[in-house]
């Protein structure tokens, strides 16, 4: 590192503490970073430690029976146990299992999971029902250090369990007032709908306007206006977005909270994020491309589309992209269009209701109860990881596929 | 002559080519739309709520209690609760930013600064709702121990976390300013014997203040739309204070409360929702376009 030119001609002490200064200054411009990279890494150690936690739990008559991963090996090999402990005849249990509906009933009355322990012993499969009565729920931390003690204080129907909310069966669980049996299947599934339907409105607008604005556009007032408009526009709080979805799709249009809204919404709000990424990548095609194909006598529209475009998808792809991981990730603008609505079902069609990770997250986070803020804590982790897989694809586009001119 | 000028003296003949454009001009049309329709809307309702409320109410009543049975329409309980968030986080991110600005243009090598840019890039894809599960149930409860009277929701834990995610706004622009410094300057300053603590305190920074400037106003302005970090952990209820232990409500987190709550089109809370939008929306446009003033201003000082 560069450390500027030292000062050992003269020992007066003034010029020593002018030195002493400059030295401590290279030192300090490197603190925030590390503040920025710890507070970084606090956040996601925070996170995944809240994913676990020590429940204590009071179980009803029929459940509470626990299985060790050496009888069982999945979810569905622990119900069929279940079923069997419960008197059933192996036919009855298999009639049972192939019928989906019964199934369906099944897993709305209880929740299957792997525990990473109980008061019998490590990894053991148990089997609540939505009767059961949390007593207690400890930090893991605190959880461990008495784990002992609230073993030996257990009462005959009480059961201790270290619960790992972030599983396979979080993800596939629908939402609940229990967070016991709450999951993030129907947030995930409108997350999937608000971002295509979001994606496929803001790209053609999105990439039609760069094009216009790089290829087309005259140098006139109008222009500039646009473009200065666009700048404006990407500047304005998300949640302002939100209020004019409100005014103009649920209530104007009377789309009410429905993904179409949300998505429409969502669509006007990360247009000019797309619309700038496009105009670079536009704008690093160099000319004497655009030059090669008039002379071989190709129509300015044959230039755009079939040498330009191609050649600067890579960029309006990473751009897309991030605006993508920006819509996925936005809560503010939802909550006000009706994403926030107790939502039990899969969105079936663009006029379902719906809600989506962040929202269901920030339900999770406002419902100021401990166990909620542990599924919140999976929720993010999930969110997190979405997110990183995206950034980790723009990445990956922008290396594997850069042009140089 | 570029491609695109001298395209443009080529008539494009075609039908096809003509409607082609038309097309793209309406579709480059629809941000001017976007931007009318937020100005319609919000200025909209608000015009109705002011046939309701006098302006003097909103401006100077020290409440904002719209769902009261006597409401109160005071706005300045809302500006003072953004006050205090956006103060707070700013106090986080201005040095912070600024000594990351310094660092990425006048000290770190090109692998170093790729990499402080990554954890800035990192820093600003987080979502702001996970800032705010962060600021609720971390630091609340670290600050609770040790600062008597601190309620659960307050503007110091979510200050101070705006700070880190409004941080990555200061260092981008800042550095860019700083490093659009010419080399000459700081070439001339260290020939009178300056350290390169002076260099860069002393020249590069006064020799971009103004982008600076500009750098601290955008993120002002992102500051006071934040809206998550604000609903979750600043709280969401308007309090003309600005003791940072007590519980606020910020303009942002009002609009998340009352749209998240019943309130039917055309009632006069609804309408005080949009006034709240109209506020929101006029001071962060009125930063952003000063922030654009000055940054074009210094790009044509040293281009």
């Amino acid at each position: 590192m560069q450390k500027g030119l030292s000062l050992d001609s003269s020992q007066s002490p003034q010029n020593l503490r002018r030195d002493r200064i400059n030295r401590l200054f290279a030192r300090a411009v490197v603190i925030p970073t590390v503040i920025a990279l710890a507070l970084i890494g606090v956040l996601l150690l925070d996170t995944l430690y809240d994913t676990v936690s020590v429940q204590v739990v009071e179980v009803t008559e029929t459940s509470g029976k626990s299985f060790a991963l050496s009888q069982a090996l999945t979810a569905d090999q622990v119900i069929r146990l279940e079923l069997l402990a419960q008197g059933k005849s192996p036919e009855e249990v298999a009639a049972l299992m192939s019928d989906p509906d019964e199934m369906r009933v099944f897993r709305l009355r209880n929740r299957v999971e792997l525990m990473w322990a109980t008061q019998e012993g490590p990894l053991r499969w148990v089997v609540s029902s939505i009767d059961d009565e949390r007593i207690a729920n400890y930090s893991l931390f605190e959880g461990l250090r008495r784990w002992n003690e609230l073993k030996e204080g257990l009462q005959e129907n009480q059961q201790l369990r270290l619960n790992p909310w972030l599983d396979y069966s979080f993800l596939t669980r629908d939402p609940s007032r229990n967070p016991i049996s709450a999951g993030l299947r129907v947030a995930l599934f409108g997350t999937l709908w608000v971002l295509g339907l979001t994606l496929a409105m803001s790209i053609p607008i999105g990439v039609g306007t760069a094009i216009y604005l790089e290829e087309y556009a005259p140098k006139n007032r109008l222009t500039r206006f646009i473009e200065v408009n666009l700048r404006n526009l990407a500047g304005v709080p998300s949640i302002v977005f939100g209020l004019l979805g409100l005014a103009v799709f649920v209530r104007g249009m009377e789309f009410g909270p429905t993904i179409i809204s949300a998505a429409l919404t969502m669509a006007l709000l990360i247009m000019p994020t797309i619309t700038i990424a496009a105009r670079e990548a536009l704008r690093s095609v160099p000319d004497s491309i655009r030059f090669a194909a008039y002379a071989l006598g190709a129509t300015k529209w044959q230039t755009v589309t079939m040498v330009v475009l191609p050649s600067s998808i890579p960029g309006i792809a990473t751009g897309v992209i991030l605006a993508a991981t920006r819509a996925i990730g936005e809560a503010a603008p939802l909550l006000i269009v009706g994403a926030a609505a107790y939502v039990a079902f899969v969105p079936r069609g663009i006029f379902s209701e719906y809600t989506v990770l962040p929202v269901q997250i920030y339900l999770w986070i406002s419902a100021n109860l401990s166990e909620f803020a542990n599924t919140a804590a999976a929720g993010i982790i999930v969110l997190l990881v979405t997110l990183a897989g995206l950034y980790a694809l723009a990445f990956w586009i922008r290396r594997r596929y850069r042009v140089e001119w | 002559m570029n491609a695109a000028a001298w395209a443009q003296k080529k008539p494009s003949k075609s039908l096809k080519e003509r409607a082609v454009v038309l097309v793209l001009f309406l579709l480059a049309l629809v941000s001017v739309l976007t931007t009318a329709g937020i100005i319609f809307t919000l200025f909209g309702e608000t015009l109705q709520f002011f046939r309701q409320v006098p302006l003097l109410e909103f401006l100077f009543a020290p409440e904002w209690t719209p769902l009261f049975a006597e409401p109160r329409y005071g706005i300045g309980a809302l500006l003072a609760g953004t006050f205090l968030f956006t103060a707070i986080g700013l106090v986080v991110a201005i040095p912070l930013g600024l000594l990351t600005a310094a660092y990425l243009s006048e000290y770190a090598p090109f692998e170093q600064s790729v990499r402080v840019k990554g954890i800035m890039e990192l820093l600003e894809g987080i979502p702001t709702v996970v800032f705010g599960y962060f600021a609720l149930l971390f630091v609340t409860p670290i600050f609770q121990n040790l600062i008597p009277g601190l309620n659960l929701f307050n503007p110091l834990s979510a200050g101070l976390v705006l700070g880190f995610a409004i941080l990555p706004y200061i260092s981008n622009v800042a550095s860019d300013a700083m490093m659009a410094v010419p080399r000459s300057l700081r070439e001339a300053a260290y020939a009178l014997g300056a350290t390169k603590f002076e260099v860069v305190t002393r020249v590069v920074f006064p020799a971009a203040i103004s982008g600076i400037v500009a750098a601290i106003i955008l993120a002002t302005s992102r500051a006071i739309g934040e809206t998550m970090i604000a609903a979750i952990a600043a709280g969401q209820r308007p309090m003309l204070t600005l003791d940072p232990r007590e519980t606020i409500a910020t303009m942002t987190s009002y609009i998340v409360q009352a749209a998240t709550g019943d309130q039917p089109a055309g009632s006069l809370a609804s309408r005080a929702l949009f006034s709240v939008g109209t506020t929101l929306f006029v001071l962060t446009l009125t930063f952003n376009i000063l922030a654009q003033r000055i940054v074009e201003r210094y790009r044509e000082r040293y281009e």
